[in-house]
């Protein structure tokens, strides 16, 4: 049926890839059915698969490839969850991108590393080994580099995708780091014949990982998820390698909106959730998981507050949303077990749709402005009701608003509130209400700074001569599917949960949840978040709709407080300035300059080895005369040599 | 004949190319030698076949006639391109690769 068919789920986007990169000046459009047509083929199949192992089955394909490796695909309930996410989000971000892309000259090549970049995102998915799975991150990587950069003739843009591309790097050294150390503990414990491969498996098949886990020393365990989880850092721009995303929107909105909040940066909460009993068996990383999470929950959410352009406050909120879902899997994973992948992947496909659209809208807003700017917005919510209207589902579903006990909200009032009352349960359980902290006061922030951007933009009197105008119908109509998804996707809830818990027990793997019944959180505990969520939109709509308060002695370059968020706590000058010139440069590089120049060519007296080699050379080249005839006869007589020589030594009759 | 004949023939051809190769300045001589050599080893190739039964040796001439083919194509494209360029195809006079 049509697991039959799992292979193609990658495929067909690549086939796209090739197609638009070569065909797509001549087909109308730029080519940009060609991979809606491809991803809808891929989504159509996930979906098939979903609706065919639903509720416990599980999809596995696996071919040798070489020295025990194996190229395969898992289908489970998590990666069956997240194809569909992925390429319906995809499918929809194309859709918009004919409109908003519908100017630019270098279309085919937008909608080719689009639809490679589906395809890479699509593998890293379904990849039934880590290797496979490094293999299609680091592609992903690849296009998301491709992506920012590409307005290449702008510097800023050129700039963005090089910082990119360094910073995640650092994250994929690590992973990859982890994955060899991985190998040597699994080769380590086969070697010793404490474990042994179960027939057909191969030994860096997640399955196999899983299986290993009791015999792997945990001093050792502790290292390779921390070396994961520094990749998932990298990934998913927690801190302190969150620099790069706010960069990375210099590409076109659509690339940020789809690599840069809905799947990219998720796959780093993807792998830690992928490799989730390793990390339940080693506490220690799970505690750095949660704080590292909540701790950039918090951190981006302060820089959202006070960033003027429209895609950096989107930026860091994603960013912040993302240290949610790691937050989720520290601390939830170590009350609740296997539950805890269930309510982080929940808030990510949630975070998904609603980040997508807010992306989106962000896009026509700018597609119909033409500046980031929010402080030249205003006043656009009688000429962009669709737009405006879509945006403020996806900023209630950001704040996550809803009403609690009889559970009707938005999607993120689901997932959201589900993660702060597990960090609830879990200071509850081991009094540490760190991770809680974090997590409500960035809850608060969260709804302040995405309020302030749309009372900014769609509110007030217009700030500049500006003409704007409703986005076409291809922009529009993806707006509308997702803010559908941004309302109603929360009361998949329960379901959702339940079908994730099963998920590392389909595989045999089973996860203990800690002893002791689960007690209902405390009706405050379940009620702040929303009342938290209020709150922002009641401090936004005074100060930013109303201006009941002045703000003008806070907002100003003579506030430090102010000005060490405008300025993102200095980390791009940290960055450039001290680890790039000062570290790298004056350092490392002049050291090792230093030690070539003067140890090894000082060493040898007078350079007396290079020295000898290049006059060695000057009586060498007199052989290149540059006639023919010279270079046959010595061909021939070289070959008659060499026969001659053959036949002594080896010669017959 | 016996297969001595054939490669006694082979081998006079190829020395005559090999000669060729390096007594002649003409660019489009030296190609003819060149296949006179191939030809002469194709020749080998067919014999032996022959008489030991076997057809891979034929097929192995096959190829080698097709890629002698297209490396004379390519070498008189080359010489073509270089007359246009140089008014000349001795090779004497193109030996700018060297020191």
């Amino acid at each position: 049926m049509f697991s039959d068919f799992a292979a193609l789920i990658v495929l067909l986007p690549v086939i796209a890839f090739v197609l638009t990169l070569f065909l797509g000046k001549k087909l109308p459009h730029g080519g940009a059915y060609l991979p809606i047509a491809a991803i809808a083929g891929s989504f159509i199949i996930s979906l098939g698969i979903f609706l065919q192992i639903y509720p416990e089955g599980i999809v596995q394909q696996s071919i040798p490839w070489f020295a025990g490796m194996n190229l395969g695909i898992l289908i489970d309930p998590l990666a069956v969850v997240m194809l569909m996410m992925v390429s319906f989000v995809s499918m929809l971000i194309h859709i918009y991108a004919v409109g908003y892309m519908s100017h630019d000259p270098a279309r085919p090549r937008y909608f080719a590393e689009t639809s490679l970049f589906t395809a890479a995102m699509l593998s890293v998915v379904l990849s039934d080994n880590i290797l496979q799975f490094f293999i299609s991150w680091e592609l992903v990587g690849l296009c998301s580099f491709l992506l920012i950069g590409f307005w290449y003739h702008k510097p800023s843009a050129a700039a963005a995708a090089k910082k990119a591309f360094l910073v995640t790097r650092v994250g994929d050294v690590l992973f990859l780091a982890g994955i060899v150390l991985l190998y040597v503990n699994m080769s380590d414990i086969i070697t010793s014949r404490a474990f042994s491969l179960a027939p057909g498996n191969f030994i860096l098949q997640f399955k196999s990982m899983f299986d290993a886990i009791p015999l792997i020393d945990k001093t050792q365990l502790t290292y390779i998820t921390l070396l994961f989880f520094g990749g998932a850092v990298g990934k998913s721009g927690q801190f302190p390698l969150h620099g790069w995303l706010p960069d990375a929107m210099e590409g076109p909105t659509t690339v940020s909106a789809l690599i840069h909040a809905a799947t990219m940066v998720t796959a780093g909460v993807y792998l830690v959730a992928r490799t989730f009993p390793m990390f339940v068996a080693a506490p220690d990383s799970l505690l750095v998981v949660a704080y590292v999470g909540g701790f950039t929950a918090l951190f981006a959410a302060t820089m959202g507050l006070v960033m003027n352009d429209i895609k950096r406050v989107l930026a860091y909120s994603t960013v912040s949303q993302l240290g949610y879902m790691m937050l989720a899997l520290g601390t939830a994973g170590a009350v609740v077990g296997a539950k805890a992948v269930g309510i982080s992947m929940f808030h990510l496909i949630s975070h998904a749709f609603f980040k997508a659209l807010l992306f989106l809208c962000a896009g026509s807003v700018i597609h119909a402005v033409g500046t980031n700017d929010i402080r030249e917005m205003g006043g656009l919510f009688g000429k962009m009701k669709i737009t405006a209207t879509t945006m403020m589902i996806a900023a209630l579903a950001l704040a996550g608003i809803g009403i609690p006990f009889i559970n009707i909200g938005t999607a993120g009032f689901f997932s959201k509130d589900a993660i702060i009352e597990g960090a609830f349960e879990y200071g509850e359980k081991t009094g540490d209400l760190i991770p809680y902290g974090f997590a409500v006061i960035a809850a608060l922030l969260t709804s302040i700074y995405i309020f302030r951007l749309w009372f900014m933009a769609f509110t007030g009197t217009p700030r500049s001569e500006r003409h704007s105008h409703e986005s076409p119908g291809v922009m529009t109509g993806p707006l509308m599917i997702l803010a559908v998804f941004a309302l109603f996707f929360g009361f998949s809830q329960t379901g959702f949960y339940h079908y994730l818990e099963t998920n590392f027990e389909l595989m045999g793997v089973s996860i203990a949840a800690h002893e002791g019944e689960a007690v209902p959180p405390p009706i405050i505990v379940v009620l702040l978040p929303v009342i938290v969520g209020v709150l922002g939109f009641l401090i936004s709509y005074a100060i930013y709709h109303k201006r009941m308060l002045d703000m003008s002695k806070l907002i100003s370059s003579q506030n430090p407080l102010y000005k060490l968020l405008l300025n993102r706590y200095y980390e791009p000058k940290i960055g450039a300035d001290l680890i790039g010139v000062k570290l790298t440069h004056n350092v490392v590089a002049q050291s090792g300059e230093f030690v070539d120049r003067k140890i090894i060519d000082g060493l040898v007296i007078d350079n007396i080895i290079s020295n000898t080699l290049f006059q060695l050379g000057e009586v060498v080249r007199k052989l290149q005369t540059g006639v023919v005839q010279n270079y046959a006869s010595v061909t021939l007589l070289g070959i008659g040599l060499l026969l001659v020589l053959l036949r002594i030594k080896f010669g017959g009759t | 004949m016996s297969l001595y004949t054939y490669l006694l023939i082979s081998a006079i051809i190829f020395v005559i190319g090999a000669y060729g190769i390096i007594t002649q300045r003409s660019g489009i001589k030296i190609l003819m030698c060149i296949e006179l050599m191939l030809n002469s080893a194709n020749l080998n190739l067919v014999a032996f076949s022959s008489f030991n039964g076997n057809a891979t040796g034929q097929v192995f001439a096959i190829f080698s006639i097709a890629i002698a083919a297209a490396e004379a194509a390519i070498g008189f494209a080359i010489l073509v391109a270089l007359f246009r360029v140089r008014d000349t195809i001795n090779l004497d006079n193109i030996n700018i690769l060297r020191w």
